[in-house]
């Protein structure tokens, strides 16, 4: 699929139901997430439990007809069951899920070293925020239960791991704090961040590991230093809740999405509002009650940073290309809550309020070879430093994302 | 060099299927057409119809473009470009070393790929 053409439902996965339920609480799904490598996905469906699937998709959940958008894996077999599969029963709602990337080398020799008794967290984990405060961290492998970090007083909402191996994963809590956590040193609280009055829904590390971005119920994001664990400044700009947000590729952007309808996309270097997506109605005869059903839910970076993904509450998940001010697609999805891309690119997970995800395609990309440079140099360089570098203004314009 | 014409192919006249491109010290480069015109200005400067006799060998030099991004990074982009347009597998991902991404911006500004 060309950049322009409507998504593509590939497949859509329905929770298991085998005993009574509770309808309005338990079913929706606040999280999905892929494994950093692509090859797991994990979703909260509901009625306390995560599913573990590995990646790709076995071949009986993809509709007939459809050339699959995956690597070929030398583990798919015929009439193979699905013995990788994991069900983790969190014996409470879960709210946020996260990915641990695989640990650095260093980390893991000297945890073996250093801990031959204790339970080794030097292979691919997911963490699961759970709904009186609980962090509850799995061995992906396994299904096994690792550890149990307590110290938040409410729901957690939101886990991220440092994109770096290090295992330092934050949290963020209705408690309206964020809290890091040290894996290495058995789930050792390391540091509360405390600032926000309400409750705090979203947390995102930059990919270069050096800041943090929290957003909150009073309106505002905080964007905090990973080094210091201090407070580095707020953005303000939306009219109501922040509820998602998330870095680009090379950290050099950042966008937010809130329940006013909009998605601002910020220089996170400086706290410049670069853009704003106005999130409207498609279809005009609706009056303007229905205005306030577009609030945001989510939103999300494509993995080489040309597009955005967001879910509304009107019904539509929307893909946006950055240098465009309306959408480039839409797909109807009801009471949308999330959405993620696949780390490789070309899939879109999405979760819903009765628990089921759905895969649609997405975009296909081949960055221009500026963008793939652009993206090269602000891996590494601050907006400030770019500013700085004896290159023509436009180019300088073009590397901080001023231009396209 | 008859040896070379026949290895290469066309390069002569306005349709060749080759074209050569060289580099500020020199260097020659020789890709196909079809992939060479992944960068506009290429494009632009192998269509002007005034700038080749009938029978001279389609070639374009850049004083300002190292043979290390010329030879290199051009080549491997375009066949990149080229092999992922139209073609349904899942693009892999096209890493830029750090280190060239200054020169190399300036230059695929200059290309426009």
């Amino acid at each position: 699929m060309e950049a322009g053409e409507e998504p593509l439902l590939l497949a859509e996965l329905k929770p298991g139901r085998p005993h009574q339920f509770d309808w309005k609480s338990s079913c929706e799904t606040w999280s999905v997430a892929f494994s950093p490598d692509g090859s797991w996905f994990a979703w909260s469906q509901g009625h306390c439990i995560v599913k573990l699937i590995p990646w790709p998709l076995e071949e009986q959940f993809i509709p007939k007809g459809f050339e699959a958008k995956s690597r070929s894996s030398k583990n798919e077999t015929k009439g193979r069951g699905s013995p990788k599969e994991k069900t983790l029963d969190c014996g409470q709602i879960v709210w946020g899920l996260a990915f641990s990337p695989w640990p650095s080398p260093p980390s893991r020799r000297l945890w073996a070293r250093h801990h031959p008794q204790v339970p080794d967290v030097s292979c691919l984990v997911l963490a699961t925020g759970l709904n009186d405060g609980q962090i509850k961290i799995w061995e992906v492998q396994t299904g096994l239960l690792l550890l149990n970090l307590s110290g938040h007083q409410d729901v957690v909402r939101d886990l991220s791991f440092t994109p770096s191996g290090s295992l330092i994963l934050v949290s963020a809590s209705r408690d309206k704090t964020l809290r890091i956590w040290d894996l290495n040193k058995h789930g050792k609280q390391i540091q509360v961040l405390s600032g926000h009055l309400q409750w705090v829904y979203c947390c995102s590390i930059s990919p270069d590991c050096s800041m943090l971005c929290s957003a909150a119920g009073e309106k505002s994001v905080f964007l905090w230093s990973m080094r210091s664990y201090t407070l580095i400044r707020k953005l303000e700009g939306h009219q109501s809740s922040v509820v998602s947000c998330d870095f680009s590729p090379d950290s050099a952007l950042l966008v937010t999405a809130s329940y006013d309808t909009n998605v601002i996309m910020w220089d996170p270097y400086t706290g410049e509002r670069l853009r704003s997506l106005h999130h409207t109605q498609v279809d005009p005869a609706m009056d303007d009650s229905d205005v306030h059903i577009s609030s945001l839910r989510s939103v999300c970076f494509s993995p080489e940073g040309l597009y955005l993904a967001t879910v509304a509450d009107d019904r539509l998940l929307r893909i946006w290309a950055l240098e465009l001010k309306t959408p480039i697609a839409f797909a109807p999805m009801t009471n949308g809550l999330c959405c993620t891309f696949f780390p490789h690119g070309g899939v879109i997970a999405t979760g819903t309020r009765d628990g089921h995800v759905q895969f649609w395609t997405a975009p296909r990309v081949l960055s221009s070879l500026k963008h793939l440079c652009r993206k090269a140099l602000r891996s590494f360089l601050t907006t400030y430093q770019v500013l700085a570098l004896p290159i023509p203004k436009k180019m300088k314009e073009f590397l901080t994302y001023r231009t396209f | 060099i008859e040896g070379r014409k026949k290895t290469y192919g066309d390069r002569e006249g306005p349709d060749a299927m080759y074209v050569k491109l060289i580099s500020s010290v020199g260097h020659k480069v020789i890709v196909k057409r079809e992939y060479a015109v992944t960068s506009i200005t290429i494009k632009a400067m192998l269509s002007d119809p005034g700038q080749f006799a009938e029978n001279e060998i389609n070639e374009v030099g850049f004083r300002e473009i190292s043979s290390q991004v010329l030879s290199k990074v051009l080549r491997i982009y375009f066949t990149y470009k080229v092999h992922y347009t139209n073609s349904p597998t899942e693009i892999l991902r096209f890493a830029t070393a750090p280190q060239i991404a200054p020169e190399l911006l300036m230059t695929v500004n200059f290309l426009d790929c």
